[in-house]
């Protein structure tokens, strides 16, 4: 009875619910099982329903399709779900409605998007996750966070507005509003195209990802973490799936970020920059388009979004018992927070899939299909992509935080629901990669594959365990690069720092034209004003010559003239 | 430089526990330990037959070589990309959030022994 009821409503709608009787009840532990509740109501609801459409609505002409309810939407709602429960029981300590309202509705969002059967309630769920989100990098209430939360807005809003041009050229074009699989042969899908990339950190398109997680609250990241490019993978999976130009952007997507998240000090820059490579992955896997690829897209941004959770919670945790998230002021943690340690590490053996963890039965699946399809050079570095995983998260992360050099610091251990919310995700990483079968059930085709065979054990600890033996020796040798209080500039630095610079300089050289030209003309005219008076002025000589009645006449004839031009206008 | 007061006697059991990393000589035999890992790995090779999909793959040891290889090009290009990109940390001035501390009011910092 009370399932028919809860079939009834739209899942989105649930969190938006959810959201409003937050705001109603009184902060405490009753509002935060209202919070942990939301998503566990949304998961029975989509696990029961079965698959199928279920909720239409008439809109201006339009049939907008809110629950379609499919293999592929399937595992993202679920997973979704898990990440605001998993997000909010990490935030069990806020006390911030801004915060805990925005969460619910950037989930439900989120989820709606991903339930959307047609494009303009894609739309509309597309925009509204950047509106909820941006308040969990605003809630730093920092002049930093304020105009980085701006940047953000600016980017996520023009995505949807691509969208929704891209959309109205396609009704145009077709006559259809429909989300299915699209062709890259119009103006139309390279629009939307171009918006789900934006989303999606496209390589140049992707500086809003570095530039606005580590800018937003130490809870807030972990939430942002999950959704938006996770959708923004759904979408081209669901719209784009075996467009070849995906495994190139894909590639470039996964490579061009470790680089990067070497040097990185900002180790909540350093996970931003490795979900950037992990997005990759899955977007080499739609490019691919194969059923193994596409269960290898899904597969990945389920595991992803649970071992990125968890980097994301424990450098968070460090960050609330420290103040900072900087590499060069940490290490040595391991001594006070033992727990979040291990934590820590269980995500950074999962992100680089080390056998038994998640990762490595989710990212071998993207890796065989991109095999099997005999693209090397792709597969190559892809697989160098893997060893830069390691090196980023799986090796930066913990060991710069934890042990490394000793930064004095004695910080107490996390909270406990930040190491119950840990230990849940530490626990998931380590269950899904112990029995694969669990997450094979739910991806959206079946799933012939065995990633335990001796040959991917043996061939990914090689990889793994050599490519560690070459860290151990180049930081013992001092070749590491060390860790140091900078800035590193990326693209953003064009739109940030060098467009308003040359208009800065533009404007400088406009208006200096101006004041000359303004100069010069003064003179001038003050000039001919001066030489007339002189010749012409009461004074000059000539006024003495007038007679007292060439006035009069002068004025009469203005007046006749003015009669003239009012007669006739 | 900054004096450490450490009163490894408080620390919680699973920190002390871990703390044999940083006894001397550890750090060696950790060294040597995963030495011994990569052979082991190496060694892996000749208890199964691979069935590569490209001629590369087919080599033995190649997922060793190119784990290492590759580690070590990321590295020095890493390396080199720094002293291209690197910046003072307050290059963004006011509109970034590099150079700020986070604010107090939002955080619990306490030391372990308070």
């Amino acid at each position: 009875m009370m399932l028919d009821f809860l079939h009834q409503i739209p899942t989105a709608f649930l969190f938006f619910g959810a959201a409003f009787i937050v705001m109603l009840l009184p902060q405490g532990n009753i509002r935060n099982i209202a919070l942990l509740g939301a998503p566990v109501i949304a998961a029975i609801q989509v696990w029961t329903l079965g698959m199928g459409e279920f909720y239409t609505i008439p809109f201006f002409g339009f049939d907008l399709e809110l629950m379609r309810l499919d293999s592929l939407s399937r595992i993202f709602v679920l997973i979704f779900c898990l990440a605001a429960f998993l997000g909010n029981l990490f935030a069990w300590h806020l006390r911030d409605t801004v915060q805990q309202v925005s969460a619910l509705a950037y989930a439900g969002s989120a989820i709606g998007a991903a339930l959307s059967g047609d494009m303009i309630a894609l739309f509309f769920y597309w925009e509204a996750t950047a509106i909820a989100s941006v308040f969990l990098i605003w809630a730093r209430r920092t002049e930093g966070s304020y105009w980085t939360g701006m940047r953000y807005l600016i980017i996520q809003i023009a995505s949807g507005v691509i969208l929704i041009a891209g959309v109205a050229f396609y009704y145009h074009d077709t006559g259809s509003i429909e989300f299915d699989k699209m062709e890259l042969n119009s103006i139309a899908t390279w629009l939307i195209f171009l918006s789900f990339g934006m989303k999606c950190a496209f390589p140049l398109l992707h500086n809003w990802l570095q530039d606005s997680y580590p800018a937003a609250t130490i809870t807030g990241t972990v939430i942002l973490s999950a959704f938006t490019t996770k959708l923004a993978v759904y979408a081209l999976a669901r719209g784009f799936a075996g467009t070849e130009i995906l495994i190139y952007i894909g590639t470039i997507m996964a490579l061009f970020p470790i680089f990067f998240a070497e040097i990185e000090n900002d180790l909540r820059r350093v996970l931003a920059y490795s979900l950037n490579n992990q997005l990759g992955f899955m977007v080499v896997g739609v490019g691919i388009g194969t059923e193994l690829a596409l269960n290898g897209t899904a597969s990945h941004a389920f595991a992803h979004i649970l071992y990125k959770a968890l980097l994301f919670m424990s450098v968070g945790a460090v960050m609330f018992r420290t103040g900072t998230s900087k590499a060069s002021e940490l290490g040595g943690l391991y001594k006070t927070m033992p727990k979040t340690a291990i934590f820590c590490l269980i995500g950074a053996a999962s992100i680089s899939a080390f056998p038994l963890f998640s990762g490595f039965i989710t990212k071998s699946l993207t890796l065989s299909a991109v095999a099997k399809e005999h693209y090397t050079y792709i597969w190559l570095a892809l697989v160098f992509a893997s060893a830069g995983v390691l090196s980023h998260s799986g090796i930066k992360i913990p060991f710069f935080t934890f042990f490394a050099h000793d930064s004095g610091k004695r910080p107490k251990e996390a909270p406990f629901h930040m190491l119950l919310a840990m230990g849940l995700t530490a626990f998931l990483c380590i269950f899904i990669g112990v029995f694969p079968n669990f997450l094979y059930s739910i991806l959206p085709y079946e799933v012939n594959y065995q990633p335990y065979t001796m040959e991917h054990i043996a061939g990914q600890l090689q990889l793994l365990l050599f490519a560690l033996l070459a860290f151990a020796i180049i930081y013992r040798r001092g070749l590491h690069p060390p860790e140091i209080r900078a800035v590193n500039l990326d693209s953003d630095v064009i739109y940030r720092k060098l467009i308003p610079s040359i208009f800065v300089y533009f404007a400088f050289i406009v208006s200096s034209c101006f004041v000359s030209i303004n100069k010069l003309s003064k003179s001038i005219f003050s000039d001919l004003v001066s030489k007339l008076n002189h010749s012409h002025g009461p004074d000059s000589s000539r006024a003495a010559s007038w007679p007292a009645g060439a006035m009069v006449i002068s004025i009469a004839a203005l007046l006749g003239l003015s009669l003239f031009v009012i007669f006739f206008s | 430089m900054k004096k450490i007061k450490d009163s490894s006697a408080d620390y919680p059991k699973l920190g002390k526990l871990i703390s044999w990393v940083d006894k001397p000589g550890s750090n060696q035999k950790i060294f040597y330990i995963l030495i011994l890992l990569c052979t082991a790995s190496f060694g892996l090779e000749w208890t199964y037959e691979k069935h590569a999909y490209f001629e590369i793959e087919s080599y033995k040891g190649f997922y060793a070589f190119y784990g290492f290889i590759v580690f070590s090009v990321l590295i020095f290009i890493a390396t080199l990309l720094r002293k291209i990109v690197k910046v003072r940390e307050n290059f963004y001035l006011e509109k970034s959030i590099d150079s700020e501390s986070y604010p107090d009011d939002q955080i619990q910092r306490i030391d372990h022994d308070a």
